[in-house]
């Protein structure tokens, strides 16, 4: 990575090179202050449509309708999306059993610095787990391979696969200051 | 206007080739009514999502359009939706809104503030590039047909009389599941 490069620049890259070359072509996106360079790099991506959405249920609802209509397609939001979407999710999980894949940052663990986040560690995955939505845990920067893994996982479960990023495996091992 | 009434008119102007993507409630059985031979899918639960939904279909499908009939409960369930419809503004996106200020399937329960909301300042406010208002046929005949014709994205809403939509009895033969494949194999197969 260039010593130029904002924090995350280089690891949003790989991260969205690995959606393109798993066949998504339609984004949504809903920012939380560690997604900033993953936000970017998918708008600067002339291969991905990326739809801005003011709550992170229309985006699950979007991504449905993108796979209804035979394209792939993610939602990159912070956990909070997640928990703010758990009828949707399970909607079209069960019901309609739609495939998508969920980009979501993972907010609350031991690696934040802020109190108001800590809640949404204590219950993203319990609520995950519960409503029968399979999920992933990356952990280290440079771990972009699992993005393709899940798309396919998704696409053969026929439901929404979520992938949660720690801080650093956005950012690298930059001091968090937001 | 009875709903089976604004649901013909719609009818009688698509396109063949038109996508039908209808709200869950009194407006999705409208629709059934009139066993059109356009391809539909029937949005089902969860309540709110049918014009998001629609808005990721129609990005997906950009060579075909795609007309969401839409109940007010639903739309007024998640109105920020609209918000980001129109900052995606696909051109093959049309909204027809059916009003009767119920929770009709639901037991005919009042909107809050029924009555005195207006869902096309709503969406003009939005940023909405094209909205209609219709209270009678004679309007909504008219206005459904700017509404294809208009070669934008645009919403239509339709004030509809409050009639009894009981829950089905029998939940049919097919899975929600099942009803998404068989949309999929006619879609798919027409491309």
């Amino acid at each position: 990575m260039s010593e130029t490069q904002a924090p995350g620049t280089a690891n949003a890259d790989r991260i969205v090179k690995a959606l393109v070359a798993a066949g998504v072509e339609i984004a949504t996106s809903l920012p939380d202050s560690w997604l900033s360079p993953l936000i970017a790099r998918i708008e600067a991506e002339p291969k991905i449509r990326h739809v801005r959405v003011t709550r992170e249920d229309d985006g699950v609802g979007i991504c449905a309708g993108a796979s209804l209509g035979g394209k792939r397609a993610v939602l990159v939001c912070q956990n909070a999306g997640l928990l703010l979407s758990a009828n949707v999710l399970a909607g079209y999980a069960h019901h309609h059993q739609l495939p998508f894949l969920i980009l979501a940052v993972y907010r609350g663990s031991h690696e934040d610095r802020f109190y108001y986040q800590m809640y949404k560690g204590l219950v993203t995955e319990p609520v995950l787990a519960a409503l029968g939505i399979p999920f992933h845990v990356v952990e280290h920067v440079g771990d972009a391979a699992i993005v393709g893994d899940a798309v396919r996982e998704s696409s053969l479960a026929r439901r929404p696969v979520v992938v949660l990023f720690r801080r650093e495996a956005l950012l690298g091992d930059v001091k968090a200051t937001s | 206007m009875r709903r089976s009434v604004a649901a013909g008119l719609l009818r009688e102007r698509l396109d063949p080739a038109d996508i039908v993507v209808c709200g869950l409630g009194s407006t999705s059985r409208a629709w059934r009514e009139q066993n059109a031979p356009h391809l539909t899918y029937y949005a089902s639960d969860p309540m709110g999502m049918g014009p998001a939904l629609a808005l990721g279909l129609a990005l997906a499908r950009p060579e075909r359009r795609v007309v969401l009939l839409e109940g007010d409960g639903d739309l007024a369930m998640n109105l920020g939706v609209l918000i980001t419809i129109a900052g995606a503004a696909p051109a093959n996106l049309r909204v027809a809104v059916f009003i009767n200020d119920r929770y009709e399937t639901g037991g005919g329960q009042p909107l809050p503030n029924a009555g005195r909301i207006s869902y096309v300042v709503i969406a003009a406010g939005a940023g909405w590039p094209w909205t209609g208002e219709a209270h009678d046929e004679a309007q909504a005949a008219r206005l459904f047909s700017s509404l294809l014709e208009v070669g934008k994205l645009g919403l239509l809403a339709v004030h509809v009389d409050p009639e009894p939509s009981p829950y089905p009895t029998d939940p049919g033969p097919t899975s929600q599941a099942e009803d998404r494949a068989a949309f999929q194999r006619r879609l798919f197969g027409e491309r």
